[in-house]
């Protein structure tokens, strides 16, 4: 026991004195949660539009405030031809753009039908989606608002009603999914360079004539990590918290073990890579390999509902992905540990195999 | 400096209380260990004595090191026994490994602790604590004389100092038997020295040093010495002996161009090997007359001009290459 602290203690002076590392603990989750908390925004809103309203009519005035209104539009500028809106959408000035012909409000006093159109940028699909879909809205509600057509009683009434995110924020699904990302790069990374770098500067020959056991020393080299790890999921849980104030639903405590559980599985990763690898950089290039699946394929960005099913088929390996379910799980929809039991299992599993696979085979490689 | 100094303490004299069982530190008995079909270390016997110095000497890739890491419970032997303070190498590496100490070749501590940190954490590993692991670490620093640089971090030691640090580390739970892998290699006259002379007081006090060296006039310093060469133990002894066994063989040719003739004396009958110094040729000879004459007679010849030529005493340079040379021999 006395020469498991003995290594821990020195593994902390050694964390210490690394400036390198030290700013990696504290500046990496941080640095992540900016970028996804206000960087990239998946929300969209304030779309650039070019309006060319040859009506200008009471009506057509009306209409496009109704788009401005809705917060997904954002009026760049008002065209006064039909090339001006092709090359404003070509080079990117808008991406989407109202037509109103000179005809509209004629037609529908008229009670007959009058066309408009809104071309959108569909490059990329996310706000080609958004904004197809609330143009749509937009128009049935101006034309209820204007009172262009009956109200009608419908013989469905649809209510649809969003659940843990009414807002929709992306913030709320990608901060507490950082927990994951974070400790899945940095941990594995950390705990493989550590006991690498007493291979490559020879500590290891030296401590190999010493009476310590394997077990000890991977406890030793394990037992900083697993205290970083924590330090690294509390800041970013409460920065989530109260700079980006994501609501936290469910039980803290059950969060921390649970994060607990997966870190065991980010070291057990690490002290795999740091017996196959010679040196830091081949360790750290065996831990990024594994790095970018996880964050990929685990949904942490893309929902594996939508991947092909030998995509998703893969997933179910990646331990990121239950804990992704199990942290969105907590935190958004305050579930507890036993609604959680379909991914805690899977998770405690990996945790158990891989850490006992790679101590054996780093007693094996001392031995 | 004083010879008196340096000589080498008198061999397993020291006894500390009936400590020990025997006074034998370490023993290997037909030591051998195979990688595949690779013998590295092929049936090497010896006896170590408590107080001894014990100089392990051979080229690189002769089997020093896997005999070290046999010895010191790292590493299973394939055949044969060893014995390292009454412990045995093949059933006990663990016990062993409580009663020695380890300076290794490369500096092996940790280069980001300071002097007092490396030292508190192998302290603790081998189970010292509290006020006697300081007390200890006070002592360790005095006999080093690293009391100086507690808090300077180990990387930043010079080499000397390091290897100063090396060898307190070791020394911190009082083993009896010390295991010394090179350990001045690299090192400038000066610190070599220092060593030296720490590494007598420890064996004054009754351990047992194993060191293994490159350097002659080290190996000169050791109470036994034995020579390794391809995994066997050629040759085993204390110095003085070893180089008597070569008395009036060594012939000292002072001439020029001296490549030339190296390569010419080389040839004549009765040279079993030359060995080039600054402006002299040291010639292995099996009869001193005989083989002056011919020198005598080529150089004429070849046009060589000899400015002296007289036997002389041999050194423990002329006995390794003249074990080299016999090998090549076989």
């Amino acid at each position: 026991m006395r020469s498991i602290w003995a290594i821990a203690r020195k593994e902390f002076i050694q964390v210490s004195r690394d400036r390198r590392t030290l700013l990696l603990i504290i500046i990496m989750p941080m640095m992540q949660l900016m970028i996804y908390g206000y960087g990239i925004n998946t929300d969209v809103k304030h779309l650039p539009t070019y309006v060319y309203d040859q009506d200008r009519s009471y009506l057509s005035r009306r209409l496009v405030n109704a788009f401005t209104q809705s917060d997904y539009f954002i009026v760049k500028s008002q065209a006064i031809s039909l090339p001006q809106v092709y090359s404003a959408l070509d080079r990117g000035l808008a991406q989407s753009a109202l037509v109103i012909p000179p005809d509209f409000s004629a037609n529908l006093i008229k009670k007959k039908m009058a066309q408009v159109q809104l071309l959108i940028d569909g490059t990329d699909s996310t706000p080609a989606n958004v904004a197809l879909n609330s143009s749509q809205a937009i128009i049935n509600a101006f034309m209820q608002n204007e009172k262009l057509i009956p109200v009608q009683v419908l013989p469905i009434d649809f209510r649809p009603r969003l659940w843990y995110n009414p807002d929709l924020k992306s913030t709320y699904f990608m901060l507490p999914g950082l927990i994951g990302l974070v400790l899945q790069f940095l941990i594995p990374m950390m705990t493989a360079t550590a006991i690498v770098r007493e291979k490559e500067r020879g500590n290891i020959e030296q401590l190999l004539v010493t009476p310590i056991k394997p077990y000890q020393l991977i406890l030793g080299k394990i037992i900083p990590y697993i205290v970083i790890g924590m330090f690294i999921a509390t800041s970013i849980i409460t920065t989530m918290h109260f700079l980006f104030v994501v609501p936290i639903h469910g039980n803290i405590m059950t969060l921390f073990a649970l994060t607990l559980v997966f870190l065991i599985v980010c070291l057990g990763i690490g002290l795999w890579a740091s017996t196959v690898a010679d040196n830091q950089q081949q360790a750290s290039q065996i831990v990024m390999f594994f790095a970018m699946p996880s964050i990929l394929l685990s949904g942490f960005i893309f929902p594996t509902g939508a991947m092909p099913v030998w995509v998703r088929d893969i997933s179910y390996f990646i331990p990121m992905t239950y804990f992704l379910k199990i942290v969105r799980g907590i935190i958004l929809k305050g579930l507890g540990f036993f609604d959680l039991i379909d991914q805690v299992w899977p998770l405690l599993l990996m945790a158990i195999l891989v850490i006992v696979f790679s101590i054996r085979r780093f007693a094996k490689r001392m031995g | 400096m004083s010879e008196a100094h340096y000589s080498p303490p008198p061999a397993g004299g020291v006894r500390e209380g009936g400590f020990f069982m025997s006074d034998i530190a370490i023993s290997a008995d037909k030591l051998t260990k195979r990688f595949g079909k690779f013998t590295a270390v092929d049936e090497v016997s010896f006896e170590i004595p408590y107080g001894a110095i014990f100089g392990f000497l051979g080229a690189n890739g002769a089997g020093k090191s896997t005999t070290i890491r046999m010895l010191c419970g790292i590493l299973a032997p394939t055949s044969g026994n060893g014995k390292v303070g009454g412990f045995d190498v093949q059933t006990q590496p663990e016990q062993i490994k409580t009663v020695i100490g380890y300076v290794s070749q490369r500096f092996s501590l940790y280069s980001d602790l300071n002097v007092a940190e490396n030292l508190v954490f192998y302290g603790q590993i081998y189970g010292l604590e509290g006020a006697g692991l300081h007390e200890r670490i006070k002592e360790v620093l005095a006999l080093t004389g690293l009391d100086r640089f507690q808090e300077r971090l180990a990387g930043d030691l010079s080499g000397g100092m390091k290897q100063k640090l090396a060898i307190a580390n070791a020394i911190l739970h009082k083993p009896k038997i010390i295991f010394l892998d090179e350990p001045t290699a690299g090192l400038d006259p000066l610190s070599r020295r220092a060593i030296w002379e720490l590494l007598y007081q420890l064996a004054e006090s009754g351990t047992s040093l194993f060191v293994t060296t490159h350097y002659m006039e080290e190996a000169e310093r050791c109470n036994t010495i034995a020579f390794i060469s391809d995994g066997k133990l050629l040759k085993i002894g204390q110095p003085a002996s070893l180089r008597q066994q070569l008395h009036d063989q060594i012939l000292e040719v002072t001439c020029q161009p001296l490549m030339k003739a190296s390569r010419l004396f080389l040839k004549l009958e009765g040279v079993r090997g030359v060995t080039v110094y600054g402006t002299t040729l040291n010639l292995n000879v099996s009869d001193l007359k005989a083989v002056e004459a011919r020198v005598r007679a080529a150089a004429g010849k070849e046009g060589i001009i000899i400015t002296s030529i007289k036997p002389i005493p041999a050194s423990l340079e002329d006995v390794f290459s003249d074990l080299d040379s016999k090998k090549k021999e076989d």
